[in-house]
């Protein structure tokens, strides 16, 4: 049987390491555009400030893919032949035949609407190709860490559309690093491209078309801590700012960026607005693709196409309020690999995504949660209590009715285990309270979290300009 | 503020001196002919014409070189934790830690072997045992020494260091007490990212750690039984203790000055601050086994691994963390020290190093992801 997989990102390893776990001597082809090797793409952002080398951020050794027998292409699919079941390369390389294929080819980044996105010195944050010219503009390279083994080997093999092209670097044009910043969108990349801007020593722009920071998951009192720990970075943050143009001088390099609230000089910038799938090169394939982009499966991540399945961002799947839409997440990429994989050796496995949760880390201050937050049910209440002192955290209970439904948790560590278990145990809020130090993760000699047993004061849902949400609990 | 991860980035692999670079590789020789001078600058005397430590430090008015050795030592452990401290100090177990080190390297590290003679009494440094500190548990030394140090050294070596570790893990002593552990955590800090984390550095340093556990006690153990036997049979004590090439002096050669020094230390801008630690200190490795079957582990919450490989790349002990934490795997190795480098490095707050036994509960944590293999 032979397996083709279309992306080595962690759910199309994850399904190469399932099927070569079971199938021994299956010949398994990894098709790849980026990279040689597998690398944790949240980890980018480290690799940038020095915090880690490229080979830090590869989860597996590099002699990996010679030991598991996974023959390696480092080229650009531009088609699948779903008749003659075959994958179509650019180039003028030769097609792959496949008996399954697996297409995981995650996201790629949102391109600026804006005139001037496409200019020297205006770029993303979420390809290998986006470090290296990242690099380029702030720090003139890389550091000790180097470059991925074969950094362009793909120019041989792409298109010119692909997300993986090298952008065009200004800093070289102008002869000095970037000196003053500007990244475009408030959410999780777009504090990252701040971050290893704050690291290297600059005070970046950032600009957030919202009235605070990333509304999709935060309420204004939790967002204004983060952006308060910004400002004291030096970052200069500009909400409801809505981009106009991005603006080049002569050179044809970026200069300036023009808001609604005018000109702001700018000499890099990084459109972080979002990731959509990457998929557009599967026109005129006959596998359907959804409107946003995504490939609807199945619970068992088949497509619409027999032999194909697909997993990870690219891949629309039923979430647990049923709605069919990617999941753009490191853990559930993670597992579709591997129910997909569990689909190429011919099983039945099924994926099903449980309870709502995430985490993340805003500057040094830690995010956790879970369920249903910032839903905007008509009916969600929030339960707030903001910790001051040595430790400093808020804790916000969403609640319905009279039982629990969501958390979100800034600055201490929780497990969320515990929190999803209290969710299906449909907890009421005072139970909730009396039992939180439980779910507690803080590392050690941390002090319990305070909980205001007394005040327990409900307020009504947090506004929010950006989702609306069911009006019933889907879990 | 208190927080518990790390606060803001670090630039590790941007700055040279912490990446072999030639500034690396200087510092590196420069610590290689210290400590050469420092335990054979007597051989040397025919060469050079002189003892260079010796004469400082009978300058300084010390009694000896060892006197010197211990300030710079203390200096080194004071200026390490300082920046350790500014980079790593937002977190209450990292700034415990640490200034346990220093506490302990200023009183039982220096001061008290300092004051000790003055008073008339023996010098002995409470904070090592047998086998690390590995003359203790000579006979002659015993005997040399006060009835109630002769007793703490043998309770602390074969119960107390041991039993600790039962209930803490081999951390208690590994990285909050231990003068070797507490200079690779302050001075040694800024190469930790250079521990080898592959696996055949695993392999190496589970076989060498042991041979010289083995060599260790067969040491002891023969210089025990020379101090029974010795005077009937003067060729047997010739070759364990007589000699300057007995089994006495050659272990205190390789392993006491070599591998604990000019490698162990030396080679901390080349190898990472743990090369000793990791697979040559006899008294780890029998902490070691104790803590595979004690209380100490490190907690992985399951299915929120990100695999970004920041724990594996800071951890002292060459220990690749991140494959326990990506597959939802609590754990405790042999090597682990307990720095806590891990979890303070984790950007999801995935890790947590804790005290305590398996529970039912926790065996069924692990089989909630999706699909376990």
């Amino acid at each position: 049987m032979r397996i083709v997989i279309i992306g080595n990102g962690v759910a199309g390893m994850e399904a190469a390491l399932t099927v070569r776990k079971r199938q021994p001597d299956w010949p398994i082809t990894v098709i790849s555009e980026e990279s040689d090797h597998f690398f944790s793409r949240t980890a980018l952002m480290w690799v940038f400030s020095g915090q880690m080398s490229h080979k830090d951020i590869e989860p597996l050794e590099r002699d990996a893919y010679d030991r598991l027998k996974l023959t390696r292409v480092r080229a650009r699919a531009t088609r699948v032949d779903v008749e003659a079941k075959e994958v179509r390369l650019a180039g003028g390389l030769r097609p792959v035949p496949y008996d399954r294929l697996l297409i995981a080819c995650g996201s790629r980044p949102r391109p600026g609407p804006w005139p001037g996105s496409d200019m020297a010195g205006v770029g993303h944050f979420v390809t290998l190709q986006d470090l290296a010219w990242y690099e380029r503009e702030v720090h003139g390279g890389a550091g000790h860490g180097g470059e991925p083994p074969n950094p362009d080997a793909h120019l041989r093999a792409t298109t010119e559309d692909s997300p993986y092209r090298f952008r065009e670097v200004a800093a070289v044009r102008r002869g000095r690093p970037a000196q003053r910043p500007a990244v475009i969108g408030g959410g999780l990349i777009g504090i990252e491209a701040i971050e290893v801007a704050v690291a290297a020593g600059l005070r970046p722009h950032f600009f957030i078309r919202e009235e605070w920071f990333w509304p999709i998951a935060l309420e204004p009192r939790e967002a204004t801590w983060i952006a308060d720990r910004m400002r004291e970075h030096g970052v200069e943050v500009h909400l409801e700012h809505d981009v106009q143009s991005i603006d080049g001088g002569t050179d044809g390099a970026v200069t300036s960026v023009t808001t609604n609230h005018g000109t702001h000089d700018a000499d890099c910038v990084v459109i972080s607005i979002g990731v959509v799938p990457n998929t557009e090169w599967l026109a005129g394939s006959d596998i359907e693709v959804d409107p946003r982009g995504g490939i609807p499966v199945d619970e068992r991540l088949a497509t619409s196409a027999s032999d194909v399945f697909s997993a990870g961002d690219c891949a629309s799947v039923r979430w647990f309020d049923q709605s069919l839409r990617p999941e753009q997440l490191w853990y559930t990429s993670r597992d579709q690999g591997r129910v997909a994989g569990l689909g190429l050796l011919g099983d039945t496995a099924r994926y099903t995504r449980g309870i709502w949760y995430n985490s993340a880390k805003l500057m040094d201050i830690e995010y956790t949660t879970v369920g249903l937050v910032n839903w905007n049910v008509e009916r969600e209440q929030n339960w707030y209590y903001e910790e001051t002192g040595d430790v400093r955290s808020t804790t916000r209970i969403v609640v319905q009715g009279d039982r629990v439904v969501g958390f979100n948790l800034l600055g201490r560590r929780w497990d969320h285990t515990v929190l999803i278990r209290w969710l299906e145990e449909r907890r009421p809020l005072s139970w909730v309270l009396e039992h939180l130090n439980e779910a507690r993760f803080d590392t050690e000699f941390v002090p319990r979290l305070q909980v205001p047993l007394g005040a327990t004061a409900l307020e009504g849902p947090a506004p929010n300009p950006v989702i609306p949400g069911p009006t019933t609990v889907p879990f | 503020m208190d927080q518990q991860g790390q606060n803001g980035l670090l630039s590790t692999y941007r700055e040279g001196w912490r990446n072999r670079s030639w500034l690396g590789i200087a510092i590196s020789a420069s610590l290689i002919i210290f400590y050469c001078f420092l335990y054979w600058e007597g051989n040397f005397k025919g060469v050079i014409g002189s003892e260079p430590l010796k004469g400082l430090s009978e300058s300084l008015g010390l009694r000896n070189k060892w006197y010197l050795y211990g300030f710079l030592y203390t200096v080194a452990i004071t200026g390490g934790a300082i920046y350790y401290l500014k980079r790593h100090g937002n977190s209450r177990y990292n700034r415990l830690r640490i200034s346990v080190n220093v506490v302990i390297q200023l009183a039982l590290g220096f001061s008290l072997p300092f004051i000790m003679p003055l008073f008339g009494g023996k010098e002995m440094y409470f904070s090592y045992f047998w086998p690390l500190k590995y003359d203790y548990l000579y006979p002659n030394t015993l005997a040399d020494l006060p009835l109630y140090f002769a007793l703490y050294t043998i309770v602390g070596s074969l119960i107390a260091a041991p039993l600790l570790a039962v209930f803490f893990g081999k951390r208690w002593y590994c990285s909050w007490i231990c003068g070797c552990g507490g200079l690779a955590n302050t001075f040694g800090d800024p190469w930790r990212h250079l521990t080898s984390k592959s696996t055949k550095s695993w392999k190496f340093e589970q076989f060498s750690i042991h041979i010289v556990l083995f060599v260790a006690v067969a040491t002891t153990f023969l210089i025990g039984l020379d101090s029974v036997i010795g005077d009937e049979h003067p060729t047997f004590h010739y070759v364990v203790s007589g000699g300057s090439w007995s089994v006495k002096a050659f272990y205190g050669f390789v392993v006491g000055a070599v591998l604990a020094g000019v490698v162990g230390t030396g080679l901390y801008p080349l190898l990472g601050p743990r090369a000793w630690c990791r697979n040559f200190c006899p008294m780890a490795a029998i902490l070691g086994w104790v803590q595979k079957v004690g209380r100490y582990r490190i907690r992985v919450k399951p299915d929120m691994c990100i695999s970004c490989g920041n724990c594996s790349s800071y951890c002292e002990m060459g220990i690749d963390v991140r494959s326990y934490a990506q597959s939802n795997e609590s754990f405790t190795r042999a090597s682990c020290v307990g720095c806590g480098m891990c979890a303070h490095m984790c950007p999801r707050g995935v890790l947590k190093l804790e005290n305590a036994w398996d529970t039912a509960d926790d065996k069924d944590r692990q089989k909630l992801s999706v699909v376990n293999f």
